[in-house]
């Protein structure tokens, strides 16, 4: 059948081609090779730093009069106290809902008729408030980013709506199966440590939150010693420098230290393979994560490229093996997310409810396989090149440029290795690779998390996974390590 | 869509893609300089359109087919959408996925789309491999040669595509049902994703078929924007492109006359998983090229554009009814939409944002619309349409979308002064004729969990 149709093909093919014999002729049986490579032009980062301590980070690039600001605080969803999952989300997003001379919608108002808006939120490592604006109107921008995040208000309605909010959006995130997996993961990986509790919160947590609890967060955690203005499109450092003064140099430096970091990682109480029931769910998500070193691990960039191989593409290892190869799942991919004192390797897919545990075999494979088997070659090269490549296009926006540079000032890397980043991945070798999986990819130290119509596929999960444990979407309680709410034991 | 890995590309909403011809924003603050770009059309019916961008070191190579669900073969819904897919698949010089040879292991990305009127496909590379990808666009235009095997299997990667989207989002079902409730006779009422029966239906016969209908060059347009040297691009555009014939018939053509709406119709759709109920509204509106497109846009930016807009503010912010809100003008080359919907808040139910969903849109039909609001959005417009421009990608874009869906190019300079004479009285007038003064179509979004039966989980025990 198949042959048939395609010579009937070939026949529309021919037809076409004597049409015009001579171009067709002409067109070449192979890609045409590539001319000289360009090259990647990498802007300088200028960091100065005001009295009070703020660090003043400004890139400039002045082919659109466009600029992206964004104010940034060294500490974020890490800091989250006992039983309070959410607070510095919370307060990052309560910034913008209300300054001693502005109501919420006051606020919303003046930053749209910027032409931009606010976005507000916490990280594990950072919190964040930014806008993207015209030139003419960065100083008026400026004058609003300083209102929010040196006085705010946090007024008792709008913590009550934000709370409410964001537990209407935590339901939401909790009917898709990856998230809720993804999150169950981190309590997998970090146990009752500080990034094991989900940064979103949780409806428990949510509710126990008070506004006294906000203000001595933002009193504490909120100071220019510890603050980054990050400045990067149409405008020169001085123009910098003149603006954060204007708007930010009176803001006083507290003479408290910082407060110590919990611990991030704490024990865990999950097995190896963890079921989540979610009846009628219509694709089961499948994850599967590991502990990985902090942001100042030497190996960063090794595990950078590890990842490019296993799922940071499509054409990466486990988008190969799950969806080209098998067309079980629409994508499957893995991500690297080092933080300030432990990381997270989780690779994830969705698939129909009866290839669930099929895909868990086939996403154990690749992580096993990295830490067993050198990566050739040309598969390295290539990997390395869409990462390059990726990267100089992140570079290409103003909000691109600001949110690479913020990322290295959180950590206190040097800004000089935005320029070095290319020449860093490079210098990975296939032996890096196999050795970095082999210490913190194996099995032994991997947590899998299934979420999904457990009627389809949780026999064959038992049986595949004998030490496998499932339980009741219902009966979840991210509050805890072990995730059991009070008298639901695990089926 | 071929690829959920990447940022999320849609066939974006008309204004957000519109520049001006120098034009001063509100109070001559900022000067925005047009997008300088070049039009030609080859004797086989190709139309070709550059745009330099010798600020980046890349080079994005684009082909925009003037074809998508609309075009689906009968009982082949979300066919046009699998074709795409398809596309990466063997020709007869290139192997299945070498596409991401050529584009992603060197540096680069590549992604398509499909919606309803247009599918396309775009590469960014870095700016040496320009002439590799126009001989590798040619190639699947001309040459295209997909076997049972690869068919097989990426018809399956579409059905997994299908309930992510659809099955497993919890408000997929919702939108999903938006199209096949708001036309009647027009081939818009099939879904772009098409149903998993339609899929199953659909052979490699048809495959071939689709191709040799479709895939034309009078019926495609190739975009390049980025660091290229002009004359260099034409004679490679020559040389590859050149050769491919034009049938000697014309492309099938869509001509279905959407009726206007005679009554106000509602529909009821349930979810096993969504945990809060929903609600959209859509309203029949002209197609795209039309003038009152802008206005529209206005409208609907007006109602739904960022935390200060009128239904945040309404029905989020103040009476805390729903927890997401939104309107969209939807414009097709044919008859599109204008779409209103609320995710409810917890605790509530669609009537309650119906009502305020109507009173907010009447009170912008009827109440004078403050000077100041206007300005507001249009910079808004104008900023998001000067962000968009940053890079080869965005410039391409912006281009494909007025050259296709408005049908002229120009309009990628035009749409913005036509935004900044927009007044007040513009926005009422057409928000009366297709709107307030016209058919809605309601869509009630409900919950409806599927019961666990008392031995469910002890089965797996």
């Amino acid at each position: 059948m198949s042959r048939a149709i395609q010579s009937l093909v070939t026949a529309a093919l021919l037809v076409a081609a004597l049409a015009s014999p001579a171009g067709a002729a002409d067109f070449p049986r192979t890609p045409p090779a590539p001319g000289p490579a360009p090259t990647l032009h990498v802007p300088t980062p200028v960091r100065q730093t005001l009295p009070n301590g703020l660090a003043v980070i400004s890139v400039r690039r002045a082919e659109l009069p466009l600029v992206t600001a964004r104010l940034l605080i060294r500490r974020g969803g890490e800091m989250d106290p006992a039983g309070r999952a959410g607070l510095a989300n919370l307060t990052a997003n309560l910034l913008t809902k209300g300054t001693v001379g502005r109501t919420a919608p006051q606020i919303a108002a003046d930053a749209e008729a910027l032409g931009g808006s606010l976005d507000a939120y916490a990280g594990w490592d950072q919190s964040s408030v930014g806008i993207t604006v015209t030139s003419p109107k960065l100083d008026a921008a400026l004058a609003l980013l300083a209102d929010v995040v040196r006085r705010p208000t946090f007024p008792a309605d709008e913590l009550a709506r934000a709370r409410k909010q964001a537990a209407d959006d935590l339901q939401l995130m909790l009917s898709q199966p990856t998230s809720l997996a993804s999150l169950a993961s981190a309590r997998a990986v970090f146990g009752d440590g500080a990034y094991g509790h989900p940064r979103v919160g949780t409806p428990q947590s949510l509710g126990q939150i008070t506004r006294a609890d906000v203000q001595r967060l933002h009193q504490t955690l909120y100071r220019p010693d510890d603050a980054i203005l990050v400045l990067t499109g149409d405008i020169t450092p001085a123009q910098a420098l003149a603006l954060a003064r204007r708007r930010f140099g009176d803001w006083v430096r507290p003479a408290a230290p910082l407060p110590p970091v919990p611990a991030p990682a704490g024990h865990s109480a999950l097995p190896a393979v963890l079921v989540i029931d979610q009846p009628g769910g219509g694709q089961a998500g499948v994850v599967a994560a590991h502990v990985a070193p902090a942001r100042d691990d030497p190996r960063f960039y090794v595990g950078t490229v590890a990842n490019a191989v296993l799922g940071g593409s499509y054409s990466a290892r486990l988008n190969e093996e799950i969806r080209i190869k098998r067309g079980l799942s629409y994508g499957a991919n893995s991500s690297f997310d080092p933080r300030r004192d432990a990381g997270l390797w989780l690779a994830s897919a969705q698939t129909k409810n009866p290839s669930a545990v099929q895909v868990v075999q086939l996403m154990q494979g690749e992580f096993d396989r990295l830490g067993t088997t050198a990566v050739p070659a040309a598969e390295l090269a290539a990997r390395k090149a869409t990462l390059i490549g990726a990267y100089g296009r992140s570079l290409e926006t103003t909000a691109g440029l600001a949110r690479r540079v913020g990322e290295l000032a959180v950590y206190g890397v040097d800004l000089g290795e935005v320029a070095r980043y290319v020449d860093a991945v490079q210098a990975v070798t296939p032996a890096q690779i196999e050795a970095y999986a082999h210490a913190y990819l194996g099995a032994r130290a991997r947590h899998v998390v299934v979420v999904g119509d457990a009627s389809v596929f949780g026999a064959a999960m038992r049986k595949a996974y004998p030490g496998s444990v499932q339980i009741g979407r219902q009966a979840l309680d991210l509050d805890r390590a072990d995730l059991r709410a009070a008298g639901q034991p695990a089926r | 869509m071929r690829r959920p890995l990447r940022a999320a590309v849609r066939l974006v909403p008309l204004l957000l893609l519109v520049a001006a011809a120098t034009m001063p924003l509100s109070a001559a603050e900022l000067a925005i300089s047009p997008i300088h770009y070049r039009e030609r059309t080859l004797a086989n019916g190709l139309q070709v359109i550059s745009a330099r961008d010798p600020g980046s070191p890349t080079v994005t190579v684009q082909v925009w087919y003037h074809v998508g669900s609309k075009d689906d073969p009968a009982g082949r819904s979300g066919f046009a959408h699998l074709f795409e897919h398809l596309m990466f698949k063997s020709t007869a010089h290139m192997h299945a996925e070498e596409m991401d040879r050529l584009t992603e292991d060197v540096g680069g990305a590549n992604n398509a789309s499909t919606g309803d009127d247009i599918t396309n496909y775009f590469e960014v590379i870095p700016s040496n491999y320009l002439r590799t990808l126009l001989w590798a666009e040619a190639e699947r235009l001309s040459n295209l040669k997909v076997d049972e095997k690869n068919f097989t299997s990426e018809r399956a990667v579409v059905e997994e595509e299908y309930r992510q989207s659809v099955l497993a989002n919890p408000y997929g079902k919702l939108f999903n049902a938006i199209d096949p409730h708001s036309y009647t006779v027009h081939p818009y009422r099939r879904p772009t994703i098409g149903s998993i029966a339609d899929l199953e239906a659909a052979s490699l016969a048809d495959v071939i078929a689709f191709h040799k209908t479709f895939y034309r060059p009078d019926n495609a347009t190739l975009i390049v924007a980025g660091d290229f040297d002009p004359k260099q691009l034409d004679a490679w555009v020559d040389q590859y492109f050149g050769w491919i014939p034009k049938p000697a018939t014309p492309v099938p053509q869509v001509t279905a006359q959407e009726p206007a709406r005679t009554t106000d119709k509602r529909y009821t759709e349930t979810s096993p998983t969504a945990p809060l109920p929903g609600i959209a509204m859509t309203w029949l509106i002209p197609p795209a090229p039309s003038g009152d497109t802008i206005p529209l846009q206005v409208a609907a930016a007006l109602l739904s554009q960022g935390d200060s807009s009128r239904l945040y503010q309404a029905l989020v912010y103040r009476s805390q009814i729903a927890q997401q809100v939104g309107a969209d003008v939807d414009a097709r080359m044919g008859p599109g939409l204008f779409t209103a919907y609320a995710i409810l808040a917890s605790g509530h139910q669609p009537a309650e944002a119906e009502r305020v969903l109507r009173e907010q849109i009447a009170r912008l039909a009827d109440q004078p619309i403050p000077p100041a609001e206007l300005a507001k959005v249009k910079t808004q417009l104008l900023t998001r349409a000067l962000e968009q421009r940053q890079t080869p990608m965005g410039l391409a874009f912006a281009l494909g979308q007025a050259a296709l869906t408005e049908g002229d190019p120009a309009r990628v300079n035009t749409d913005l002064a036509a935004l900044q004479k927009v007044t007040g009285d513009d926005v009422q007038r057409v928000l009366r004729k297709y709107v307030t003064g016209a058919h809605s179509v309601t869509i009630d979004y409900l919950p409806q969990p599927e019961a666990a039966p008392a031995n469910r989980q002890g089965a797996t025990k």
